[in-house]
């Protein structure tokens, strides 16, 4: 039995884990995960590449509204960023694809520096209109692009070839996101632990008292706009090359909301609730699909008629139920079971 | 000239459509201090619901104006009731994504019930042209600005003279002292929900009625957004006069620039704004201490 939490060093209270026991299951998990286009069908297989992709996104809005406390309603400008530049620099400059995902990340992540100077000046709610002001900007000027950006039309993207990988079967397509993911999560939650991290923390908590403690505020928010920028722009290049097709209607303002509803269901400012919130919120509409199912063929159809609201009107129920009902999100009820299950039979 | 004043005009009327949303913005920041990113769907839900009952009752103009009026206030008092009151004291962060996610339920709901498909929204009289100014005017967007003036009226007798509207005032003061003087903070928030959500339905309904009842009416919350921020989220009639900057401006740019442009005229103006007066043009300044 674990034994209180007795630490001697300092590098011992941030180390990510403590317990073999997470350690082992860990692996076993990597292992399962790696080994995954051979147990799970091609839905499931796919289904699991949306859950990584979009794991790579929501990361990246993690770090600004979770670390950092600044809200951003308009992280869609960003994947939208991200996406165009990667199938801009690989279809109209000519680009190799792993250069076209540099582009991919420093593209957002300068217009995240643009956008990231209000913050400067403008509190919590200012802010969250001009993010949302700014993804408007952002697919109104795509659409007024002319041939380069494609306009209306969209852009085809192809598959690429990384690194000497062909990425244009599915199963390699799903490693090369768990890649990318697994890279992403180690990079967060490595970020949260630096000095840079527990600034952005602090600045959440009182940016004034952080200012007087000797916190560099106008460097710290500008950073995690530009790392969260970049960030989602990945994750926007990685959307694209999963839709073969980059257009402005593959990225609606849902997908915003969609983001928030993640990492509010999940337990804000967590990255283990930024994946349980990423694979809760992804199955939800599955999970209503199938429970629709069981109640009904005429329910069924509604569904399939309007995915795209009842879409939405999950989220918008999630987002509601969770801050009303349990604030913490997944991430609290999982404490809760691994409390229960650790302490049984006592409470603790 | 002509086609200059031509564009004045029609900016006015959507400017006060925009003002009418504005305000509500305002009522609701000023009393509880969260920004409604709900209140566009409000007025669309308001606006399709009235459409729906209206042409079962067969009512005529002023008493569809009404029922638009009436429904909206309920639908607020519903939304406050049910979500926003067991949120009062949560931290902003929290209660402004809750109404993010009333926003996004209430625009699915829309399509789900009503469908995508644009209906025309019929009242009496509302069609027809007078001559304002040298220009033909429809009689419905003529009482559009009569109604954001009689609004902007009604709301600073209210907030001067009423008792009620100096508790909504000190409660936005400060909220801790207003509630040791015994004013219920939660009947504010309440009355301060109804009234920003039957300004909304007002304009939804104005909205349809002029433009055609369809499910982006709610884009109205995002036009107006730019309008109560170059007014200041805390001047409820700023806002509301704001709405008219803003819809003559949208329109002059849509008029001689292009119209793409025209969509994101109104933020493109605020971000200007606000990196000068971070608190609006009418807003107070606000001084923090740790």
């Amino acid at each position: 039995m674990r034994s209180g939490n007795f630490k001697q060093k300092y590098s011992d209270l941030i180390v990510l884990t403590d317990s073999p026991a997470v350690k082992a299951w860990l692996v076993v998990l990597a292992v399962l995960l790696v080994a995954a286009p051979w147990l799970l069908g091609n839905y499931a297989l796919s289904h699991l590449t949306i859950i990584l992709f979009t794991l790579v996104g929501v990361l990246g809005l993690t770090i600004l509204t979770g670390f950092a406390g600044l809200i951003s309603l308009g992280h869609v400008g960003f994947l939208l960023l991200g996406g165009y530049a990667y199938a801009i620099a690989v279809t109209r400059l000519g680009l190799p694809p792993e250069a076209a995902l540099l582009v991919a990340a420093v593209v957002p992540a300068f217009f995240g520096l643009i956008v990231g100077v209000p913050s400067l000046r403008l509190h919590g709610l200012y802010l969250a209109i001009t993010t949302l002001a700014f993804s408007y900007i952002v697919s109104a000027a795509i659409l007024a692009g002319g041939s380069f950006t494609g306009g209306g039309r969209g852009i085809l993207v192809m598959r690429p070839t990384l690194l000497g990988f062909d990425l244009s079967s599915d199963a390699a397509f799903y490693w090369f996101c768990l890649v990318m993911a697994a890279i992403a999560l180690l990079f967060t939650l490595n970020f949260r632990r630096s000095y840079a991290g527990r600034a952005l923390v602090a600045l959440r908590d009182n940016d004034i008292a952080a200012r007087t403690m000797g916190i560099d505020l106008v460097r710290y928010k500008l950073l995690a706009f530009l790392i969260s920028a970049a960030l989602t722009g990945v994750a926007g290049a990685m959307m694209g090359m999963y839709l073969s097709f980059i257009s402005v209607e593959s990225f609606p303002f849902l997908l915003s909301i969609e983001a928030l509803a993640i990492i509010i269901v999940g337990g804000l400012g967590s990255v283990l609730g930024a994946v349980f919130g990423t694979i809760f919120i992804v199955t939800l509409p599955d999970l209503f699909n199938t429970l629709m199912g069981l109640l009904g063929e005429q329910l069924q159809g509604l569904m399939t008629t309007s995915a795209h609201e009842i879409k939405a009107l999950l989220y918008g129920v999630a987002i509601i139920g969770f801050l009303r009902f349990d604030p913490r999100g997944l991430l609290g009820i999982w404490h809760d079971i691994r409390h229960a299950w650790v302490y049984w039979p006592l409470r603790y | 000239m002509d086609y200059f004043i031509e564009l004045v005009v029609s900016g006015l009327v959507t400017g006060a459509i925009y003002g009418l949303v504005a305000m509500g913005f305002a009522i609701i920041f000023k009393a509880t201090g969260i920004i409604n990113f709900a209140q566009g769907e409000v007025g669309m839900f308001t606006a399709y619901a009235t459409w729906s009952i209206a042409g079962i009752l067969g009512t005529g103009a002023i008493a569809t104006i009404v029922l638009a009026i009436v429904l909206g206030a309920v639908l607020g008092l519903v939304c406050e009731r049910l979500i926003m009151r067991p949120m009062l004291g949560e931290p902003v962060l929290s209660v402004v994504l809750v109404t993010v996610g009333l926003a996004v339920v209430l625009r699915a709901l829309v399509t789900i019930i009503w469908g995508a498909a644009p209906h025309k929204f019929e009242m009496a009289g509302a069609d027809r042209l007078v001559e304002v100014g040298g220009t033909a005017i429809r009689v419905g967007q003529l009482s559009v600005i009569a109604f954001l003036i009689l609004a902007l009226l009604g709301f600073w007798f209210f907030l001067r003279r009423s008792r009620f509207g100096v508790a909504m005032r000190a409660v936005a003061a400060d909220e801790k002292v207003a509630r040791l003087m015994g004013i219920s903070s939660a009947k504010v928030q309440a009355f301060a929900w109804a009234s920003a959500s039957a300004l909304a339905g007002l304009a939804g309904a104005m909205f349809a009625v002029i433009y055609g009842l369809m499910p982006t009416i709610f884009e109205l919350g995002l036009k107006a957004f730019p309008a109560t921020v170059l007014g200041g989220f805390d001047s409820i009639l700023g806002s509301g006069f704001s709405g008219l900057i803003i819809g003559v401006f949208e329109n002059l740019v849509g008029g001689y620039a292009s119209s793409t442009l025209k969509e994101v005229a109104g933020f493109l103006l605020i971000l200007v704004v606000l990196m000068v007066r971070p608190f609006g043009l009418f807003g107070e300044k606000r001084i923090e201490r740790v």
